[in-house]
């Protein structure tokens, strides 16, 4: 990987739910910002420059918030920069924080993402009917259902694929406090028989909507190490960052399997020095707000042939127990506040190979991977951890 | 096509159609915010007091300079001094009174920072930089800053 040394030293999260009615916008940003400090053992004095990341404006309602948020941020008299991806964006924005770093102009970035879904409905604020434009009035469940639909077509998966990363996600979900669904009761036959929200996704296969924020402090290796050294945790070094994109409307794009994924997947295991992602990453965090997303992603991103991402699923690879475990956080179909649900894949991604993950830790976990999507399957951002410098 | 062709075209055949946005939102306000909005309801202002020592109002969660928490509320005074203003002599619908009135910047008795109202008063003449005002309450608070329903010049016109 280009650049200096740069490493995961502070991970802090709020409790996410659907409405967090008890506190402010940056009431919200700093619960975790005050967390991740407190992991890297730093204070606001200590960080160089501030760098946020949120889902567009349009969804709660406020241009620019990072003007309005300097001074709940720690930002005065501070470099403070944003980042826009729509849903990528939390795991783009912590890679535009990792570049401050590896750059050498920065020792320590603080860098958060969040959302405040209870402020309007995501679902539609982005669906307005544009004159002399393609509607897209689906919202995103109706807009991505075809293309599930495509992959069951090509795959051959069986119909129950999709209930059964459900399943897992919502089980896995009960070991992390932070996630906003924790529904001990959930089984095979409740999500089975949840209403159908749009063919194939049933209604206990889709995200829900989340009030949230995450915050990760970012560190150049010898402030990593000072970190590491007063507060007893070791860092999670980064052994690659990739971000990709492609038109939402290009004629010939493959939206089952997008291009722009498989590459940002191939540049980031490239620079990891990753040649079979299958034996060499232990711990997946990726996003799926849609069940089938797991095996769609599974092929993309290079753990399965095409055609075969559902086995992985199917026989159990992907629970906490098998040996390529994904989403032992919850994942994105327990917890989605839309604009930080990047960065907490990033952000799990780097408290596996601390050793920080609490009841959905994977014991030994050195190498892992982050990974978020977002607008149309069109914007990619990825990156992978490891416990061992780069 | 050229920049002199497009001045030629006739774009009364060009197609035009409206785009409305309306979409609802809501806030939360946090324990801060929160806390000052409810003792509006009640009739009293307050205000928080900084990691230098001074009291901010209205209050901030957090130092506006070091982003340090905030936590001490303080009541202030209901009545205080202007400190900057503007007249507005001819009022439009919508503006918060039906009368010629002053914009002005108000630190309350206590404070030490100001808050942007609104005062009532007889004319330009009336108001200065340095007079005393105090706060007309709403007839019937709700918990938004409009619960101050203006401020008066203290003691009538200066």
């Amino acid at each position: 990987m280009a650049g200096n040394r740069v490493a995961v030293v502070g991970v802090g999260q709020t409790k996410y739910a659907a409405v967090r009615g008890d506190v402010s916008l940056p009431g919200l940003l700093r619960e975790a910002v005050f967390r991740a400090l407190d992991d890297a053992h730093l204070t606001m004095a200590d960080i160089d420059a501030i760098v946020v990341g949120k889902a567009p404006d349009f969804f709660e309602g406020m241009m620019m918030p990072e003007t309005y948020l300097a001074e709940a941020l720690g930002a005065v008299g501070k470099p403070l920069f944003r980042v826009h991806t729509a849903g990528s964006v939390g795991g783009s924005t912590a890679i535009v924080a990792a570049s401050h770093v590896q750059s050498g102009v920065h020792d320590r970035v603080l860098t958060i993402a969040w959302q405040q879904q209870s402020v309007s409905e995501a679902m539609w604020a982005l669906s307005f009917p544009i004159p002399f434009q393609q509607q897209l009035v689906a919202g995103a469940g109706g807009y991505f259902a075809p293309f599930i639909r495509e992959y069951i077509r090509r795959s051959n998966a069986p119909d129950e694929i999709g209930i059964l990363v459900a399943l897992k996600d919502r089980l896995n979900a009960l070991k992390n406090p932070y996630a906003h669904l924790h529904e001990p009761d959930i089984t095979f036959d409740s999500i089975r028989e949840s209403f159908m929200l749009w063919e194939p996704i049933r209604y206990s296969e889709t995200c829900p909507g989340s009030d949230g924020a995450i915050a990760l402090v970012l560190a150049s290796e010898d402030a990593a190490e000072a970190s590491a050294a007063s507060s007893g945790v070791p860092p999670a070094w980064i052994h690659g960052t990739a971000m990709r994109s492609e038109p939402a409307t290009a004629s010939g794009r493959d939206q089952v399997n997008p291009d722009a994924g498989k590459e940002c997947a191939a540049d980031v295991y490239a620079q990891a020095g990753i040649t079979d992602p299958r034996r060499q990453v232990d711990v997946v965090e990726m996003y799926v707000p849609f069940s089938w997303y797991e095996p769609m992603w599974l092929e993309n991103l290079g753990f399965a042939p095409e055609g075969e991402g559902w086995r992985l699923t199917e026989d159990g690879t992907t629970q906490m127990t098998g040996d390529l475990p994904v989403n032992c956080s919850g994942g994105v179909l327990s917890t989605n506040p839309i604009g930080a649900s990047g960065m907490i894949r990033f952000g799990e991604a780097a408290l596996q190979v601390r050793g920080q993950a609490g009841d959905h830790q994977i014991d030994g976990a050195r190498v892992a991977v982050g990974h978020a999507y977002g607008g149309a399957a069109q914007f990619y951002a990825m990156w992978v951890v490891g416990s061992e410098k780069p | 096509m050229a920049a002199d062709e497009m001045d030629g075209a006739d774009s009364s055949e060009l197609l035009r159609a409206p785009l409305v946005i309306e979409y609802p939102f809501n806030r939360t306000t946090g324990p801060v915010v929160g806390a000052f909005v409810t003792a509006l309801r009640n009739r009293t202002v307050l205000g928080i007091r900084d990691t230098s020592g001074r009291v901010v109002c209205p209050p901030v969660e957090y130092d506006p300079r070091t982003g340090a928490p905030l936590e001490e509320l303080v009541e202030v005074g209901d009545a205080g001094e202007i400190t900057s203003w503007s007249w507005v002599p001819e009022v439009r619908e919508g503006q918060p009174l039906q009368t010629p009135h002053a914009l002005a910047l108000i630190r309350l008795d206590g404070a030490d920072t100001s808050l942007l109202h609104v005062v009532d008063a007889p004319g330009p003449d009336s108001v200065a930089t340095g007079a005393r005002v105090r706060i007309r309450w709403a007839d019937e608070p709700t918990g938004a800053i409009t619960d101050i329903e203006c401020f008066e010049l203290d003691g009538g016109a200066s």
